[in-house]
């Protein structure tokens, strides 16, 4: 009988997991949307297509509660990582066009993985509902570089083609590219080193086997910042961000590359109906007013400005006509 | 102190309710399956590792390490009484264990063996809270060229260490170093192997693999025995060692410590290796080595101390590098990622919870399994009468569902259904898993940092000698293989049947690596002679 005793927490565990996945609060079942039609009458899938515990799952995890008490069904959030997203992104299309699909993406690789190999969809085959957070990368150096302010980095980067060795968070990604179009269209170059993440490249720079990081600006970046173990050189939006104490990229002679921001949104399949895009553009706005919600995201990373359906699908249009030539190499 | 504030803060971590619940079950599963013959602590922890997703990670790892350093003490109950090791890393302790037991002094091994045990996991305990801030300060530095080297050690020690064929070892390796490149390459982001599958685009995932190879694989090579383990010891009297009995022990629980703490660091050290040291130097140091396999208590108290310190300064380069050092520390390496924790030189920093709250978890747990081995050996003798079948079918259950919850994926549990068939005919055949799961975890790393190291040095090999670190410890690779090269030569020479594999690999080796001092080499020859001696003497 003493096998039970092993065997209770494993089961116990193992009902508590299906449990977990299968959402949380099923209570408020009634209820009807803001919207013109009575979209949603059922619960609403959210894929999100990496792994828990991320920055992609916290902005869906926030929204998809608020969007769950805003419209008065339950919001299931379930993780489908794999592929750089293009596993979840599948999930989401298999699960049909009538807006109880929806997944999270992350642009630019949402938009890129399509234009660099067969991953199952197109960027044809989703519609860009809301931008949740927009998270800015940053140029830095450790403390007591060499290298004070952009100026001196990229001078000495021209000067010296390949011999600045710059952390990057993956080949594919934004930051690479932007990279290789500082060679390509600045004659400024520079080795990208790619690594797996941001720990791993805070390492690299504080250990001094890189020269410089170009890195996603989340959380912990800007602790090093604050902390003084950074400096930060240049920022990649369009604009300069206020809580970043650098110029941005543009400002520092190379007006083309404002594409390295990692914007993480809400998408539907292609074809879902207008006024569910509609009703949901307009609950994420309304979601990302409430303090809270802007709390919980982190208040910084927040758009200033709302980017609706319209705005996002240009973004992503930008996106492939900057980095898909680079890509289709 | 910096140290001090961190134990601090660890105790106040571990002694969080919900953290001394999980504490006390990691050591209670550990004991109970290091009981069960088969059932180790790599299958265990494999098929576990999905339940732990959805708990806090600190007190997932908590739970894990628990279950592997119990597993030590519980695997040693079986060696004693039956003979039959419940674990790997105790079969040392069948050769004096059993025996002792067959004179009716099975109360003071098991005694000993418990307190040798808690002695030697406190003491690594210590070692590593004093040594790992210090290290990871260090590590800090280390960049893509000291991880090469790192890893190809580590490549190299699991299969040279521990094993018995060297040959079979060394393939695994390579099959695991092989089944690393499925996936996206993680420098020019091309596709390899993946056929097109998009489930393949990341490569397999780690967790099934080792799910089928070790979980699935040992159920499927359990369920073929029908051998049934009978307790042969009704009532064990005396647990409580006399003062004797300790006198004898006290230094091999001591030179114990010492030995299983550094062993457990070098990465494919720890377990069984550790063990066999200790068991080899009490042996030459005794003053009647003939004593030696027919009960010496010396021949228990030192190997079982020096299992369980080196179970945990194995936790030493995972918490402080992010380098697994053994097969289960590679588990663990996987169970922080999945909760989005990267192990290596910012986890002291980064989440100090995990990193002290474990360390003091593990002065608790070890506390724990001493109160629960002397007074409850009986019970967990008990648990010897648990029908295989049912085991085996629940297990299997669990894995299934487990390894679906960890991507909601039905591709991994294909992965697991086709590794656990080839790591039950790799059980069958005599390749073991351990080699071909470590290098798949640390190929990847491997290969990602060559690729780095090429990129900064701008394609120049230079940069691997020229760095101090890794200059070091490429030097400490070229000395391991022309050891080991010399040993086997000399024991060829000496015309002792060596394995048929040691052979072949003398005369692979013999031209690899031709510069070499002595140094290692008698690390290197208590870690294996004692091994193949005694294996032969109880064929």
């Amino acid at each position: 009988m003493h096998q039970t005793r092993t065997a209770a927490p494993a089961l116990l565990a193992v009902s508590v997991l299906t449990l977990a996945a299968c959402g949380n609060d099923g209570d408020d079942a009634t209820g009807s949307g803001g919207g013109a039609s009575d979209y949603p009458t059922e619960s609403i899938n959210l894929i999100v297509p990496y792994a828990p515990g991320g920055p992609t799952d916290l902005a869906a995890r926030t929204i998809g509660s608020c969007l769950e008490e805003q419209l008065g069904q339950t919001v299931v959030v379930e993780n489908r990582e794999g592929a750089s997203g293009s596993v979840g992104m599948q999930a989401m299309l298999a699960g049909g066009d009538d807006g109880y699909t929806l997944s999270l993406i992350a642009v630019p690789a949402t938009a890129t993985n399509p234009l660099q190999e067969d991953v199952g969809y197109t960027n044809e085959d989703y519609v860009p509902i809301a931008a949740v957070t927009e998270i800015p990368s940053v140029l830095a150096v450790e403390e007591g570089s060499p290298y004070e302010d952009a100026a001196a980095f990229f001078e000495y980067a021209e000067a010296n083609p390949g011999a600045l060795n710059v952390g990057v968070p993956g080949t594919t990604t934004s930051q690479a590219m932007e990279l290789r179009r500082l060679a390509e269209e600045y004659g400024v170059e520079v080795t990208a080193v790619p690594f797996t993440g941001n720990a791993e490249m805070t390492t690299a720079l504080l250990g001094g086997n890189v020269d410089a990081v170009f890195i996603n600006a989340s959380q912990d970046v800007l602790e090093n910042i604050e902390a003084g173990s950074f400096t930060p050189l240049a920022v990649s939006p369009p604009e300069p961000v206020d809580y970043i104490d650098a110029p941005t990229l543009a400002e520092s002679g190379f007006p083309e590359l404002t594409s390295s921001v990692s914007v993480f949104g809400l998408a539907a399949p292609a074809g879902v109906p207008d006024d569910v895009v509609t009703t949901l553009e307009g609950t994420v706005e309304e979601c990302l007013g409430q303090e809270e919600v802007r709390q919980q995201l982190g208040e910084q990373y927040v758009p200033d400005e709302f980017v609706g359906t319209d705005a996002f699908s240009e973004r992503i249009d930008q996106i492939v006509e900057a980095y898909g030539p680079i890509l289709q190499e | 102190m910096e140290i001090l504030d961190g134990i601090g803060q660890g105790f106040s971590v571990a002694l969080d309710p919900t953290n001394l619940l999980y504490v006390f079950l990691g050591v209670l599963i550990g004991t109970v399956i290091g009981v069960l013959p088969g059932l180790g602590p790599t299958a265990t922890i494999a098929l576990l590792l999905p339940l732990t997703y959805e708990i806090d990670p600190t007190t997932a790892i908590i739970l894990l390490a628990g279950i592997y350093y119990g597993s030590m003490y519980g695997g040693t109950i079986t060696s004693v009484l039956l003979q039959l090791p419940g674990e790997a890393a105790s079969v040392v302790t069948t050769f004096d264990g059993y025996q002792m037991a067959k004179q009716g002094r099975a109360g003071p091994a098991l005694g000993i063996a418990a307190v040798g045990s808690w002695i030697g996991g406190t003491l690594a305990v210590i070692g590593l809270t004093l040594l790992a801030p210090p290290l990871a300060d260090l590590a800090v530095e280390f960049g893509p060229p000291e991880y090469v080297a790192l890893t190809a050690l580590g490549i190299l020690l699991v299969t040279y260490l521990g094993t018995r064929h060297p040959v079979k070892s060394l393939s695994m390796a390579a099959l695991g170093l092989l089944l690393a490149t499925i996936g996206q390459d993680a420098i020019t982001g091309t596709t390899r192997f993946t056929f097109d599958q998009i489930s393949l685009f990341d490569g397999l995932d780690f967790v099934a693999v080792a799910m089928g190879l070790f979980g699935v694989g040992e159920i499927l090579h359990n369920v073929e025995k029908t051998e049934k383990a009978q307790a042969v010891v009704g009532k064990i009297k005396n647990i409580w060692p006399s003062r004797e009995d300790f006198r004898a022990s006290a230094g091999p629980i001591a030179r114990g410590s010492v030995i299983g703490f550094f062993i457990g660091v070098l990465p494919g050290g720890g377990g069984v290796i550790s063990s066999l040291a200790s068991y080899a130097t009490e042996k030459r140091r005794a003053k009647d080595p003939t004593r030696f396999g027919k009960g010496a208590i010396e021949g228990v108290a030192g190997p079982e101390t020096a299992n369980n310190a080196s179970s945990t300064s194995a936790f030493i380069p995972l918490l402080t590098l992010g380098i697994p050092a053994n097969v289960v520390l590679a588990l663990i390496f996987g169970a922080l990622l999945i909760q989005g924790v990267t192990p290596g030189p910012q986890l002291i920093s980064q989440n100090p919870e995990i990193f002290w709250g474990v360390i003091a978890s593990m002065y608790i747990g070890n506390a724990m399994l001493l109160a629960l081995n002397i007074p409850l050996v009986g019970f967990f003798v008990q648990l010897l009468r648990v029908r295989s079948g049912i085991l085996a079918s629940f297990a299997l259950l669990v894995t299934m569902a487990g390894v679906f919850s960890v991507n909601n994926d039905p591709f991994d549990m294909w992965v697991v259904l086709v590794f656990g068939i080839i790591g039950w005919l790799m059980k069958k055949t005599g390749f073991e898993p351990g080699p071909l799961v470590l290098a798949f975890v640390l190929g990847s790393i491997l290969e990602r940092a060559f690729r780095q190291s090429m990129l900064l040095s701008g394609g120049e090999f230079s940069i691997f000698l020229t760095r101090p670190m890794s200059g070091v410890l490429f030097a400490a690779m070229a000395l391991v293989i022309t050891v080991s090269t010399l040993t086997a030569l000399r024991r060829r020479r000496r015309s002792r049947p060596a394995t048929p594999g040691e052979e072949d690999l003398a005369a692979a080796d013999a031209t690899a690596e031709p510069e070499g001092t002595p140094g290692a080499e008698s690390v290197d020859r208590d870690a294996r002679t004692p091994g193949t001696g005694e294996r032969d003497d109880r064929a």
